[in-house]
């Protein structure tokens, strides 16, 4: 995946494109408006992640560049306004998501797959990861070819490290992935603990490999081989 | 008191003793004024009499008119100074109705003897002149009076029409929206003046309100942005193979604090936003669905503390911003369910007229007048201490009424949605 990172904040900007720099994945970053016009002039990108409040402007002129030359890169908002009427008008001019700072990067990167599957889905929407085979529009899940059960919280879990493969992930992210930044759930990292041991077992159950590893005291890894 | 009750007041207040003073001056100089004349009379008379005197040495026959009387003694004096002074005047002797009249007292000498000579006329004339003066100034206070009332009822009526329309304006002033004032084309100076001040008034006013808006997005953008390089910063940190236990340890506790500094500072902006009413935008809302919604969405969370939920949900429907209602009832369920103990039982009510939800948790109920305050929180609780207060400011907003009691060992909020017709 080709991604653009447009974001005025050096320090995040490194670390967004450390993160995402990937699984074959290829970062360029600007770090204002008129950069990330001319990046986009000469350039096709797979996706495109876009602060709003840049140095020389609204990121808004890249959504309306983009709209006005019929181009089809995912745009992924990452803004620090958490205001409706900016959510609103940043998807009606054509974003695909739109996501509030401060974020997890794990979140970032499920969020940018997620985006990137739903533009280039051809008709395709399985999302094959070894044994496992995620049905996207039935939200299914077989692992060597045997349909398994899981509760929404584990599918949801499931394609949040799958996104995150072979990385870190903190409970603190897992858990504002579950059950969103309002909720206070400092407290209730146990209930994660519990999604988590069951959807390990329904997937060993599946004789899938063992691919949730804990991390001591700060979280998850999902092996990527 | 309206001001043209006011201004009348003092108006008439005044009027009335610079007429009292005048009438009083007036009375005091056409008295001295009159009373020169008399004396001059006086005086005439007396030169009259005693140019007679010493061409005849004998007093004149005193002529038949009743309008000066003269009386003449003898008298031993041979020293008088002449005197002018006031007496009671008979037209006829021994009538009963006594008026004012003047005298002059003189000494006269006819043939060696000395006389006394007293003059006195009457004064009657000049009674009535002040009687005139008293009448008339009657009268102007009784037209001043009608006039300033007629003045009064209806033409400041009409005078301060432009006042009371630019005061219809002002009431129903609103700084989020932008209707501009309208001109009642009034010719009055201070009216001008005032329309053109009200209008720099409204219009800084929401300027302000604007900066205040944009204050609070850059405050929001100011601090989300170090927070995100920090929470970025530790996602790449906890990468690092190297690390061991003691170093993942310090870390969550960083995840932790950074995670809670956020909430805090989003709920602070949340409630500034919501205090300074920047939130105004509203749909119509079925309340049982988001209710039930809000049941489902904490279901696990429910479960895993074995509590029994007992609801009662009527169809309501209320017209708010959806935003603000999910904000409202996360915190009012997260509550129930985080103070609760394990096995617990939640109650949940939905009615017209109001919103009850208890939970059972602390043996003691908790102090009513603090609970809704900014900061207040439990010693064992991990939440930013600004859940309740967001609930209250939610509810101001719609004005509707949050409270809590504590009934038969339940914790319990309640949300009338039309307090004061119970």
């Amino acid at each position: 995946m080709k991604i653009l990172i447009v974001e005025d904040e050096q320090s995040l900007r490194e670390n967004i494109t450390t993160y995402l720099n990937s699984d074959g994945n290829v970062c360029e970053s600007s770090a204002d408006l008129e950069n990330a016009i001319l990046k986009l002039e000469d350039y096709a990108y797979d996706c495109v992640l876009l602060d709003l409040g840049l140095p020389d402007g609204e990121g808004f002129k890249v959504l309306n560049f983009l709209k006005e030359q019929m181009r089809d890169e995912a745009v992924l908002i990452i803004s620090a306004k958490n205001s409706l009427e900016d959510k609103i008008k940043g998807l009606n001019t054509g974003a695909d998501d739109y996501l509030i700072k401060p974020f997890h990067l794990a979140e970032l990167k499920a969020r940018v797959e997620a985006v990137f599957r739903r533009k280039a889905a051809n008709g395709n929407n399985n999302l094959v990861f070894n044994e496992i085979t995620i049905n996207l529009q039935g939200r299914t899940v077989e692992i060597n070819g045997k349909p398994i059960v899981l509760t929404r919280k584990e599918y949801d879990m499931l394609l949040y490290f799958i996104a995150n493969k072979g990385k870190v992930i903190s409970k603190n992210a897992i858990a504002t992935h579950l059950w969103g930044d309002e909720m206070d759930m400092n407290d209730n990292f146990y209930f994660l603990y519990t999604h988590i041991k069951n959807l390990r077992k329904k997937m060993l159950d599946a004789n899938c490999k063992d691919y949730l590893k804990s991390i001591y005291g700060i979280g998850y890894k999902f092996l990527s081989e | 008191m309206k001001l043209s009750a006011h201004y009348n007041r003092s108006n008439i207040i005044i009027t009335v003793s610079v007429l009292l003073a005048g009438a009083v001056i007036y009375y005091f100089a056409i008295n001295y004024i009159i009373q020169k004349q008399l004396d001059r009379d006086l005086t005439e008379e007396m030169e009259e009499i005693v140019s007679y005197v010493a061409s005849h040495h004998k007093f004149p026959v005193q002529p038949d008119i009743d309008e000066e009387q003269v009386t003449i003694k003898e008298t031993s004096l041979t020293n008088f100074k002449t005197v002018f002074f006031n007496v009671p005047f008979k037209k006829v002797i021994n009538d009963d109705d006594d008026n004012n009249g003047r005298a002059v007292e003189m000494l006269v000498s006819v043939n060696e003897k000395n006389y006394l000579l007293t003059i006195a006329i009457s004064r009657d004339g000049t009674e009535y002149l002040v009687q005139v003066i008293a009448t008339i100034t009657l009268i102007l206070m009784a037209g001043l009076f009608l006039v300033l009332f007629l003045t009064n009822r209806y033409v400041s009526h009409d005078l301060w029409k432009p006042f009371f329309y630019l005061l219809q304006q002002l009431k129903a002033f609103s700084v989020s929206d932008h209707t501009n004032f309208s001109y009642s084309k009034t010719n009055v100076d201070e009216f001008n003046e005032l329309e053109a001040a009200v209008l720099l008034m409204s219009s800084r006013v929401r300027k302000d309100y604007r900066t205040l808006k944009q204050f609070t997005e850059n405050a929001s953008h100011e601090m989300m942005t170090p927070l995100s390089v920090i929470t970025s910063k530790l996602d790449i940190l906890i990468q690092d193979d190297s690390l061991n236990p003691e170093h993942y340890k310090q870390l969550q506790d960083i995840y932790g604090a950074t995670s809670r500094l956020s909430r805090l500072n989003q709920s602070l902006l949340l409630l500034v936003k919501i205090e300074n009413n920047l939130i105004d935008e509203a749909e119509l809302l079925e309340l049982q669905q988001l209710v039930f919604e809000k049941k489902e969405q904490f279901q696990e969370l429910i479960t895993s503390k074995h509590i029994i939920v007992t609801a009662t949900i009527t169809q309501k429907t209320i017209t708010a911003s959806g935003h603000l209602l999910d904000i409202l009832f996360n915190n009012l369920f997260s509550n129930a369910i985080r103070h609760n103990i394990d096995s617990g039982v939640i109650n949940i009510s939905l009615t017209d007229e109001k919103f009850l939800i208890q939970n059972t948790g602390s043996l003691y109920p908790l102090n009513e007048e603090e609970l809704f305050e900014r900061f207040q929180k439990g010693k064992k609780s991990e939440g930013t201490g600004l859940g309740l207060a967001l609930v209250k400011s939610i509810c101001n907003v719609y004005n509707w009424d949050v409270s809590y009691s504590f009934i038969s060992s339940l914790h319990t909020f309640q949300i009338s949605f039309a307090p004061g017709k119970e």
